[in-house]
Protein backbone atom coordinates (compact mmCIF):
# COMPACT_ATOMS: atom_id res chain seq x y z
CA UNK A 1 0.00 0.00 0.00
CA UNK A 2 1.47 3.23 -0.77
CA UNK A 3 -0.01 7.48 -0.41
CA UNK A 4 1.03 10.47 -1.35
CA UNK A 5 3.37 12.47 1.11
CA UNK A 6 6.26 15.04 1.06
CA UNK A 7 9.27 13.88 1.38
CA UNK A 8 11.55 16.02 3.64
CA UNK A 9 15.44 16.74 3.56
CA UNK A 10 16.02 14.23 5.81
CA UNK A 11 14.14 11.35 4.32
CA UNK A 12 10.98 11.87 6.44
CA UNK A 13 7.55 12.35 5.11
CA UNK A 14 4.83 14.84 5.98
CA UNK A 15 1.60 14.10 4.82
CA UNK A 16 1.20 17.48 5.63
CA UNK A 17 3.09 21.40 5.03
CA UNK A 18 2.62 22.86 8.66
CA UNK A 19 4.39 26.23 9.65
CA UNK A 20 5.35 25.83 13.18
CA UNK A 21 5.69 28.89 15.05
CA UNK A 22 7.44 28.05 18.39
CA UNK A 23 7.19 30.98 21.24
CA UNK A 24 9.91 29.57 23.41
CA UNK A 25 8.39 31.73 26.48
CA UNK A 26 4.95 32.71 27.55
CA UNK A 27 5.74 36.40 26.97
CA UNK A 28 5.79 35.84 23.22
CA UNK A 29 2.68 34.27 22.38
CA UNK A 30 1.10 37.35 21.16
CA UNK A 31 4.46 38.28 18.93
CA UNK A 32 3.84 34.08 17.32
CA UNK A 33 -0.04 34.23 17.21
CA UNK A 34 0.19 37.40 15.29
CA UNK A 35 2.77 36.14 12.54
CA UNK A 36 0.49 32.91 12.70
CA UNK A 37 -2.13 35.01 11.30
CA UNK A 38 -0.01 35.57 7.83
CA UNK A 39 -0.94 31.95 6.70
CA UNK A 40 -3.61 29.60 6.96
CA UNK A 41 -1.03 26.70 7.89
CA UNK A 42 0.65 27.74 10.63
CA UNK A 43 0.67 26.47 13.82
CA UNK A 44 1.72 28.12 17.17
CA UNK A 45 3.22 26.30 19.96
CA UNK A 46 3.80 28.13 23.34
CA UNK A 47 5.95 26.95 26.47
CA UNK A 48 3.45 28.81 29.00
CA UNK A 49 6.09 26.99 31.94
CA UNK A 50 8.06 30.05 31.96
CA UNK A 51 10.95 30.84 30.51
CA UNK A 52 13.55 29.17 32.60
CA UNK A 53 14.89 25.59 31.20
CA UNK A 54 15.74 24.38 34.58
CA UNK A 55 13.28 21.87 35.33
CA UNK A 56 11.15 22.54 32.08
CA UNK A 57 13.84 19.96 29.68
CA UNK A 58 10.82 17.83 29.02
CA UNK A 59 9.23 20.57 27.39
CA UNK A 60 12.21 21.92 25.82
CA UNK A 61 13.20 18.50 23.90
CA UNK A 62 9.38 17.98 22.69
CA UNK A 63 9.48 22.00 21.07
CA UNK A 64 12.36 20.95 19.31
CA UNK A 65 10.89 17.34 18.23
CA UNK A 66 7.84 19.28 16.79
CA UNK A 67 9.88 21.02 14.77
CA UNK A 68 11.78 17.94 13.22
CA UNK A 69 8.35 16.31 12.95
CA UNK A 70 7.98 15.62 9.21
CA UNK A 71 4.21 17.34 9.44
CA UNK A 72 6.07 20.77 9.90
CA UNK A 73 7.74 21.91 6.48
CA UNK A 74 9.51 24.93 8.47
CA UNK A 75 9.49 26.78 11.48
CA UNK A 76 9.92 30.47 13.56
CA UNK A 77 11.57 29.81 16.79
CA UNK A 78 10.66 33.19 19.04
CA UNK A 79 11.67 33.78 22.54
CA UNK A 80 11.49 37.17 24.47
CA UNK A 81 14.98 37.26 24.48
CA UNK A 82 15.44 38.00 28.57
CA UNK A 83 14.81 34.25 29.61
CA UNK A 84 17.06 30.81 30.13
CA UNK A 85 15.84 29.60 26.23
CA UNK A 86 18.06 30.86 23.41
CA UNK A 87 16.08 30.31 19.67
CA UNK A 88 19.25 28.71 18.63
CA UNK A 89 18.83 25.87 21.25
CA UNK A 90 15.76 24.65 19.56
CA UNK A 91 16.50 25.86 15.72
CA UNK A 92 19.58 24.14 15.50
CA UNK A 93 18.39 20.69 16.02
CA UNK A 94 15.32 21.35 13.32
CA UNK A 95 17.43 23.05 11.12
CA UNK A 96 19.44 19.53 10.43
CA UNK A 97 16.04 18.03 9.10
CA UNK A 98 17.08 20.40 6.15
CA UNK A 99 13.54 22.81 6.50
CA UNK A 100 13.93 26.08 6.69
CA UNK A 101 13.83 27.42 10.34
CA UNK A 102 14.10 31.25 11.53
CA UNK A 103 14.90 32.62 15.05
CA UNK A 104 13.36 36.05 16.38
CA UNK A 105 14.72 37.42 19.77
CA UNK A 106 12.41 39.93 20.71
CA UNK A 107 14.63 42.83 22.83
CA UNK A 108 17.32 42.09 19.33
CA UNK A 109 14.92 43.13 17.00
CA UNK A 110 14.02 46.36 18.48
CA UNK A 111 10.75 45.38 20.35
CA UNK A 112 7.19 43.58 19.87
CA UNK A 113 6.49 45.41 16.56
CA UNK A 114 9.66 45.01 14.34
CA UNK A 115 10.06 41.57 15.50
CA UNK A 116 5.79 40.46 13.84
CA UNK A 117 7.28 42.84 10.90
CA UNK A 118 10.27 40.39 10.21
CA UNK A 119 8.45 37.34 11.54
CA UNK A 120 5.69 37.69 8.68
CA UNK A 121 8.70 37.83 6.27
CA UNK A 122 9.80 34.64 7.25
CA UNK A 123 6.54 33.26 7.56
CA UNK A 124 6.22 34.40 3.26
CA UNK A 125 9.30 32.65 3.02
CA UNK A 126 8.48 29.55 4.42
CA UNK A 127 5.18 30.07 2.16
CA UNK A 128 7.02 30.10 -0.78
CA UNK A 129 9.32 27.00 -0.25
CA UNK A 130 5.97 24.91 0.64
CA UNK A 131 4.29 25.70 -2.32
CA UNK A 132 7.12 24.41 -4.21
CA UNK A 133 6.72 21.21 -2.76
CA UNK A 134 5.12 18.23 -4.75
CA UNK A 135 3.63 14.95 -3.18
CA UNK A 136 5.24 11.85 -3.86
CA UNK A 137 4.02 8.24 -3.44
CA UNK A 138 5.72 6.78 -0.58
CA UNK A 139 5.16 3.49 1.08
CA UNK A 140 2.91 2.63 4.18
CA UNK A 141 5.88 1.73 5.95
CA UNK A 142 6.58 5.75 6.10
CA UNK A 143 3.81 6.18 8.05
CA UNK A 144 3.45 6.13 11.93
CA UNK A 145 -0.07 6.35 13.60
CA UNK A 146 -0.83 7.67 17.50
CA UNK A 147 -3.62 5.60 18.91
CA UNK A 148 -5.50 7.08 21.79
CA UNK A 149 -9.01 7.70 23.29
CA UNK A 150 -10.51 10.78 24.41
CA UNK A 151 -14.06 11.55 26.17
CA UNK A 152 -14.45 7.54 26.25
CA UNK A 153 -17.80 6.01 27.30
CA UNK A 154 -18.99 2.62 27.65
CA UNK A 155 -19.57 2.68 23.59
CA UNK A 156 -15.65 3.55 23.40
CA UNK A 157 -14.70 -0.35 24.84
CA UNK A 158 -17.78 -1.92 22.86
CA UNK A 159 -17.50 -0.57 19.69
CA UNK A 160 -14.88 2.23 18.59
CA UNK A 161 -11.53 0.71 20.62
CA UNK A 162 -12.31 -2.99 19.27
CA UNK A 163 -12.66 -1.68 15.64
CA UNK A 164 -9.64 0.66 15.63
CA UNK A 165 -7.68 -1.91 17.29
CA UNK A 166 -8.47 -4.57 14.34
CA UNK A 167 -7.62 -1.54 12.39
CA UNK A 168 -3.94 -1.13 14.31
CA UNK A 169 -2.78 -4.68 13.70
CA UNK A 170 -3.80 -4.54 9.52
CA UNK A 171 -2.32 -1.48 9.38
CA UNK A 172 1.21 -2.74 10.95
CA UNK A 173 0.80 -5.76 8.59
CA UNK A 174 0.58 -3.57 5.66
CA UNK A 175 3.65 -1.90 6.75
CA UNK A 176 2.82 1.02 8.97
CA UNK A 177 3.84 1.57 12.50
CA UNK A 178 1.49 2.45 15.58
CA UNK A 179 1.96 4.17 18.57
CA UNK A 180 -0.23 3.83 21.73
CA UNK A 181 0.18 5.62 25.02
CA UNK A 182 -1.88 6.29 28.12
CA UNK A 183 -0.24 4.21 30.46
CA UNK A 184 -1.84 5.13 33.68
CA UNK A 185 -4.94 3.79 31.97
CA UNK A 186 -3.04 0.34 31.22
CA UNK A 187 -2.75 0.06 35.09
CA UNK A 188 -4.03 -4.02 35.40
CA UNK A 189 -3.71 -4.59 32.26
CA UNK A 190 0.20 -5.49 32.09
CA UNK A 191 -0.22 -9.36 31.80
CA UNK A 192 -1.99 -8.86 28.61
CA UNK A 193 0.83 -5.86 27.72
CA UNK A 194 4.23 -8.42 28.97
CA UNK A 195 2.95 -11.55 26.67
CA UNK A 196 2.81 -8.69 23.34
CA UNK A 197 6.97 -7.68 24.66
CA UNK A 198 9.68 -8.50 22.31
CA UNK A 199 12.42 -8.61 24.82
CA UNK A 200 12.91 -8.71 28.36
CA UNK A 201 13.98 -4.88 28.23
CA UNK A 202 10.80 -4.14 27.07
CA UNK A 203 8.58 -6.07 29.80
CA UNK A 204 10.88 -4.39 32.44
CA UNK A 205 10.09 -0.87 30.40
CA UNK A 206 6.18 -2.04 30.66
CA UNK A 207 6.40 -3.01 34.01
CA UNK A 208 8.51 -0.05 34.96
CA UNK A 209 6.74 3.33 33.42
CA UNK A 210 3.39 1.81 33.91
CA UNK A 211 4.22 1.86 37.70
CA UNK A 212 5.69 5.42 37.65
CA UNK A 213 2.04 6.49 36.62
CA UNK A 214 0.52 4.79 39.29
CA UNK A 215 2.51 6.33 41.34
CA UNK A 216 2.73 9.69 39.97
CA UNK A 217 -1.18 10.40 39.87
CA UNK A 218 -2.23 7.92 43.45
CA UNK A 219 -0.31 10.71 46.09
CA UNK A 220 -2.06 10.28 48.94
CA UNK A 221 -3.35 13.29 50.21
CA UNK A 222 -3.51 14.57 46.51
CA UNK A 223 -6.36 13.38 44.86
CA UNK A 224 -6.51 14.10 41.42
CA UNK A 225 -9.36 13.20 38.62
CA UNK A 226 -7.67 10.25 36.54
CA UNK A 227 -11.76 9.80 35.43
CA UNK A 228 -13.26 12.74 33.91
CA UNK A 229 -16.90 13.32 35.20
CA UNK A 230 -17.87 12.72 31.13
CA UNK A 231 -16.28 9.54 31.68
CA UNK A 232 -18.49 8.58 34.10
CA UNK A 233 -21.51 10.39 32.94
CA UNK A 234 -21.07 8.41 29.99
CA UNK A 235 -21.35 5.24 31.67
CA UNK A 236 -17.87 4.42 32.99
CA UNK A 237 -17.89 3.76 36.75
CA UNK A 238 -13.67 2.56 37.60
CA UNK A 239 -10.58 3.27 35.94
CA UNK A 240 -10.33 -0.55 35.65
CA UNK A 241 -13.05 -0.11 33.39
CA UNK A 242 -11.94 2.03 31.33
CA UNK A 243 -8.43 0.81 31.43
CA UNK A 244 -10.30 -2.97 30.01
CA UNK A 245 -12.57 -1.08 27.35
CA UNK A 246 -9.20 1.02 26.49
CA UNK A 247 -6.91 -1.61 25.84
CA UNK A 248 -8.76 -3.13 22.66
CA UNK A 249 -7.56 0.08 20.75
CA UNK A 250 -3.79 -1.08 21.08
CA UNK A 251 -4.95 -4.38 18.61
CA UNK A 252 -2.98 -7.85 19.03
CA UNK A 253 0.62 -7.15 17.91
CA UNK A 254 4.15 -7.38 19.08
CA UNK A 255 5.13 -4.78 21.23
CA UNK A 256 8.69 -3.13 19.81
CA UNK A 257 9.27 -1.30 23.01
CA UNK A 258 8.14 1.75 25.21
CA UNK A 259 9.47 5.23 23.75
CA UNK A 260 9.91 7.31 26.70
CA UNK A 261 9.54 10.95 26.85
CA UNK A 262 11.38 12.92 29.75
CA UNK A 263 13.92 15.31 30.78
CA UNK A 264 16.47 13.61 28.95
CA UNK A 265 15.03 13.68 25.52
CA UNK A 266 12.33 12.28 23.41
CA UNK A 267 12.96 8.94 21.83
CA UNK A 268 11.81 7.48 18.48
CA UNK A 269 10.64 4.31 16.74
CA UNK A 270 13.48 1.97 15.36
CA UNK A 271 12.01 -1.12 13.42
CA UNK A 272 8.43 -0.40 12.49
CA UNK A 273 5.56 -2.36 14.25
CA UNK A 274 3.32 -1.22 17.75
CA UNK A 275 4.95 0.93 20.54
CA UNK A 276 3.87 2.05 23.14
CA UNK A 277 4.83 5.20 24.89
CA UNK A 278 4.82 7.65 27.56
CA UNK A 279 1.77 9.52 25.74
CA UNK A 280 -0.22 11.18 28.13
CA UNK A 281 -3.72 10.17 28.71
CA UNK A 282 -4.74 13.93 28.69
CA UNK A 283 -5.95 14.99 25.70
CA UNK A 284 -4.10 18.08 24.30
CA UNK A 285 -0.78 16.76 25.81
CA UNK A 286 -1.12 13.76 24.05
CA UNK A 287 -1.03 14.81 20.40
CA UNK A 288 1.78 17.22 21.18
CA UNK A 289 3.56 13.91 22.38
CA UNK A 290 2.88 11.80 19.59
CA UNK A 291 4.08 14.58 17.40
CA UNK A 292 6.97 14.74 19.18
CA UNK A 293 7.53 11.07 18.53
CA UNK A 294 7.05 11.46 15.15
CA UNK A 295 3.62 10.32 14.17
CA UNK A 296 1.92 12.11 11.27
CA UNK A 297 -1.56 10.81 12.40
CA UNK A 298 -3.95 10.22 15.23
CA UNK A 299 -6.47 7.42 15.60
CA UNK A 300 -9.14 8.63 18.30
CA UNK A 301 -11.98 6.95 19.33
CA UNK A 302 -14.55 8.89 21.66
CA UNK A 303 -17.74 9.07 22.65
CA UNK A 304 -18.23 12.25 20.92
CA UNK A 305 -15.38 14.85 21.88
CA UNK A 306 -14.10 16.62 18.96
CA UNK A 307 -10.52 16.97 19.62
CA UNK A 308 -8.21 17.82 16.48
CA UNK A 309 -4.53 18.86 16.70
CA UNK A 310 -3.38 21.29 14.51
CA UNK A 311 -0.50 19.76 13.76
CA UNK A 312 -1.41 16.06 13.09
CA UNK A 313 -4.71 15.34 11.37
CA UNK A 314 -6.83 13.02 13.57
CA UNK A 315 -9.24 10.49 12.65
CA UNK A 316 -12.39 10.71 15.03
CA UNK A 317 -14.00 7.39 15.89
CA UNK A 318 -17.42 7.08 17.65
CA UNK A 319 -19.79 4.32 18.31
CA UNK A 320 -22.28 6.24 20.20
CA UNK A 321 -25.57 5.87 19.33
CA UNK A 322 -26.79 8.95 21.20
CA UNK A 323 -24.04 11.53 21.10
CA UNK A 324 -22.65 10.96 17.52
CA UNK A 325 -22.21 13.73 15.50
CA UNK A 326 -20.51 15.62 12.53
CA UNK A 327 -17.13 15.75 14.10
CA UNK A 328 -16.75 12.16 13.99
CA UNK A 329 -14.89 10.31 10.82
CA UNK A 330 -16.00 6.85 11.26
CA UNK A 331 -19.39 5.43 12.36
CA UNK A 332 -18.84 2.49 14.73
CA UNK A 333 -22.63 2.97 15.62
CA UNK A 334 -23.86 -0.39 13.43
CA UNK A 335 -21.34 -2.27 15.97
CA UNK A 336 -23.66 -1.62 18.62
CA UNK A 337 -27.22 -2.02 16.65
CA UNK A 338 -26.04 -5.30 15.71
CA UNK A 339 -25.96 -3.91 11.28
CA UNK A 340 -22.22 -3.67 11.36
CA UNK A 341 -19.16 -6.08 11.97
CA UNK A 342 -15.88 -4.82 13.88
CA UNK A 343 -14.44 -5.90 10.59
CA UNK A 344 -16.34 -3.54 8.28
CA UNK A 345 -15.68 -0.49 10.66
CA UNK A 346 -12.08 -1.88 11.01
CA UNK A 347 -11.80 -1.49 7.06
CA UNK A 348 -13.73 1.73 6.58
CA UNK A 349 -10.88 2.87 9.20
CA UNK A 350 -7.78 1.72 7.56
CA UNK A 351 -9.44 3.07 4.00
CA UNK A 352 -9.91 6.74 6.06
CA UNK A 353 -6.56 6.37 7.79
CA UNK A 354 -4.89 5.84 3.22
CA UNK A 355 -6.59 9.07 2.56
CA UNK A 356 -6.10 11.30 5.44
CA UNK A 357 -2.31 10.55 4.15
CA UNK A 358 -2.54 10.98 0.90
CA UNK A 359 -4.41 14.50 1.54
CA UNK A 360 -8.24 14.33 2.28
CA UNK A 361 -9.01 16.66 4.91
CA UNK A 362 -10.80 14.95 8.61
CA UNK A 363 -14.14 16.25 9.57
CA UNK A 364 -12.44 19.04 12.10
CA UNK A 365 -9.27 19.70 10.04
CA UNK A 366 -8.69 23.18 9.32
CA UNK A 367 -11.96 24.13 11.80
CA UNK A 368 -11.78 23.23 15.37
CA UNK A 369 -9.07 22.60 17.02
CA UNK A 370 -7.45 21.83 20.10
CA UNK A 371 -4.14 24.19 21.97
CA UNK A 372 -0.78 22.48 21.41
CA UNK A 373 -0.69 22.11 24.94
CA UNK A 374 3.24 21.38 26.29
CA UNK A 375 2.40 18.46 29.34
CA UNK A 376 5.30 17.44 31.41
CA UNK A 377 5.62 15.30 34.35
CA UNK A 378 7.34 17.68 37.28
CA UNK A 379 10.66 16.98 37.59
CA UNK A 380 10.09 17.55 41.74
CA UNK A 381 7.72 15.06 42.15
CA UNK A 382 9.76 12.60 39.54
CA UNK A 383 12.78 13.01 42.73
CA UNK A 384 10.53 13.24 45.05
CA UNK A 385 9.12 9.54 45.07
CA UNK A 386 12.38 8.31 43.09
CA UNK A 387 10.83 7.24 39.60
CA UNK A 388 13.17 5.75 37.15
CA UNK A 389 14.00 6.47 33.57
CA UNK A 390 15.71 3.94 31.16
CA UNK A 391 18.70 4.56 29.22
CA UNK B 1 -35.47 -2.18 20.74
CA UNK B 2 -34.78 -2.01 24.18
CA UNK B 3 -31.62 -3.52 24.44
CA UNK B 4 -28.47 -4.02 26.42
CA UNK B 5 -25.27 -5.95 25.93
CA UNK B 6 -23.11 -8.28 28.06
CA UNK B 7 -19.33 -8.42 27.30
CA UNK B 8 -18.62 -11.84 28.64
CA UNK B 9 -20.26 -14.51 29.74
CA UNK B 10 -18.20 -14.23 33.21
CA UNK B 11 -19.81 -10.87 33.75
CA UNK B 12 -22.24 -10.01 36.57
CA UNK B 13 -23.06 -6.33 34.31
CA UNK B 14 -24.48 -5.58 31.17
CA UNK B 15 -24.45 -2.30 29.32
CA UNK B 16 -27.98 -0.83 28.71
CA UNK B 17 -27.71 0.60 24.71
CA UNK B 18 -30.79 2.56 25.29
CA UNK B 19 -32.53 4.61 28.45
CA UNK B 20 -35.07 2.78 30.64
CA UNK B 21 -37.34 2.99 32.89
CA UNK B 22 -38.04 1.69 36.03
CA UNK B 23 -40.02 -1.84 35.09
CA UNK B 24 -38.79 -1.41 31.32
CA UNK B 25 -37.48 -5.42 30.24
CA UNK B 26 -33.94 -4.97 28.35
CA UNK B 27 -33.31 -8.02 25.60
CA UNK B 28 -29.57 -8.98 26.60
CA UNK B 29 -27.02 -9.92 23.86
CA UNK B 30 -24.05 -11.11 23.60
CA UNK B 31 -21.04 -9.54 21.25
CA UNK B 32 -21.85 -11.32 18.18
CA UNK B 33 -25.49 -10.22 18.67
CA UNK B 34 -26.92 -13.54 20.08
CA UNK B 35 -29.91 -13.04 22.20
CA UNK B 36 -28.98 -14.15 25.89
CA UNK B 37 -31.91 -13.29 28.40
CA UNK B 38 -34.21 -10.64 29.42
CA UNK B 39 -34.09 -8.38 32.61
CA UNK B 40 -36.80 -5.99 34.31
CA UNK B 41 -34.68 -2.72 35.58
CA UNK B 42 -35.17 -1.59 39.34
CA UNK B 43 -34.74 1.75 38.41
CA UNK B 44 -34.40 4.44 35.49
CA UNK B 45 -30.77 3.73 34.02
CA UNK B 46 -29.66 5.51 30.94
CA UNK B 47 -27.99 4.74 27.85
CA UNK B 48 -24.18 3.05 28.63
CA UNK B 49 -24.43 2.16 31.78
CA UNK B 50 -24.63 -0.72 33.67
CA UNK B 51 -27.44 -3.06 35.47
CA UNK B 52 -26.71 -5.84 38.42
CA UNK B 53 -27.98 -9.48 36.56
CA UNK B 54 -28.04 -10.81 39.49
CA UNK B 55 -28.25 -9.88 43.21
CA UNK B 56 -24.55 -8.27 44.24
CA UNK B 57 -23.27 -8.71 48.03
CA UNK B 58 -21.66 -5.96 49.48
CA UNK B 59 -17.54 -6.03 49.15
CA UNK B 60 -17.80 -8.12 46.08
CA UNK B 61 -15.94 -7.80 42.48
CA UNK B 62 -17.99 -6.24 39.51
CA UNK B 63 -16.82 -8.23 36.61
CA UNK B 64 -16.60 -6.70 32.98
CA UNK B 65 -14.96 -7.93 30.10
CA UNK B 66 -14.56 -11.17 32.25
CA UNK B 67 -12.50 -8.93 34.76
CA UNK B 68 -12.51 -7.18 37.89
CA UNK B 69 -13.95 -4.06 36.79
CA UNK B 70 -13.84 -2.76 40.95
CA UNK B 71 -15.72 -3.70 44.28
CA UNK B 72 -19.27 -3.08 45.58
CA UNK B 73 -19.48 -0.59 48.09
CA UNK B 74 -22.99 -1.63 49.29
CA UNK B 75 -25.33 -4.49 48.27
CA UNK B 76 -26.88 -4.46 44.93
CA UNK B 77 -29.92 -5.72 43.91
CA UNK B 78 -30.64 -7.53 40.58
CA UNK B 79 -31.75 -4.84 37.97
CA UNK B 80 -30.18 -1.90 39.68
CA UNK B 81 -27.63 0.47 38.37
CA UNK B 82 -23.88 -0.23 39.08
CA UNK B 83 -22.33 2.85 39.26
CA UNK B 84 -20.23 5.24 41.12
CA UNK B 85 -22.63 5.01 43.99
CA UNK B 86 -22.40 1.56 44.79
CA UNK B 87 -18.98 0.49 42.88
CA UNK B 88 -15.19 1.82 43.65
CA UNK B 89 -11.92 1.46 42.00
CA UNK B 90 -9.45 -0.86 43.52
CA UNK B 91 -6.61 0.92 41.91
CA UNK B 92 -7.10 4.71 42.06
CA UNK B 93 -10.63 5.61 43.29
CA UNK B 94 -12.47 8.82 42.20
CA UNK B 95 -12.10 11.96 44.57
CA UNK B 96 -15.36 11.97 46.98
CA UNK B 97 -16.04 15.26 45.77
CA UNK B 98 -16.05 14.18 42.24
CA UNK B 99 -18.36 11.59 42.92
CA UNK B 100 -20.84 13.46 44.25
CA UNK B 101 -20.73 15.88 41.44
CA UNK B 102 -21.58 12.99 38.88
CA UNK B 103 -23.98 11.29 41.08
CA UNK B 104 -25.81 14.79 41.33
CA UNK B 105 -25.36 15.57 37.16
CA UNK B 106 -27.14 12.06 36.59
CA UNK B 107 -29.62 12.40 38.83
CA UNK B 108 -28.87 9.13 40.44
CA UNK B 109 -30.85 8.32 43.71
CA UNK B 110 -27.96 8.10 46.17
Amino acid sequence: MEFLGYERADGSVGIRSKILIIAVDECCEGIARRIAREDKDSVVVTNWYTCMLGGNEETFYQMIALGQNPNAAGAIVISMGCGSILPSQIADPIRKTGKPVFELTCQHEGGTLKTIAKGIEYIKEIRKEIDLLKPVKVPLSRLVVGVKCGGSDTSSGIASNPAVGLAVDKLIDAGASCIGGELFELIGCEHKLLERAVSEEVKERILGLIRNEKLRWGVEGAQVETMSIGNCTGGLTTIEEKSLGALHKMGTKPIQGVLQINRYGVEKIKARGFYLSETTMLCGGAGVNFASLGAQMILWTSGAAGYECPLLPVIRVSGNTQLYNDDMDIDARGILLGTAGIADVAEAICQKVLSVAGGEKTALEGIGFSTMTLYQKDVRVENLLKLPCYK
Amino acid sequence: MNRAIRMHADDSVAVLLCDAKKGDVLHVFDINNAFLFDIAVNENILYGNKVALHDIPEHSEIVKYGQSIGISTREIAKGCLVHVQNVKSLSVDIPDSIRREIIRQMHITD
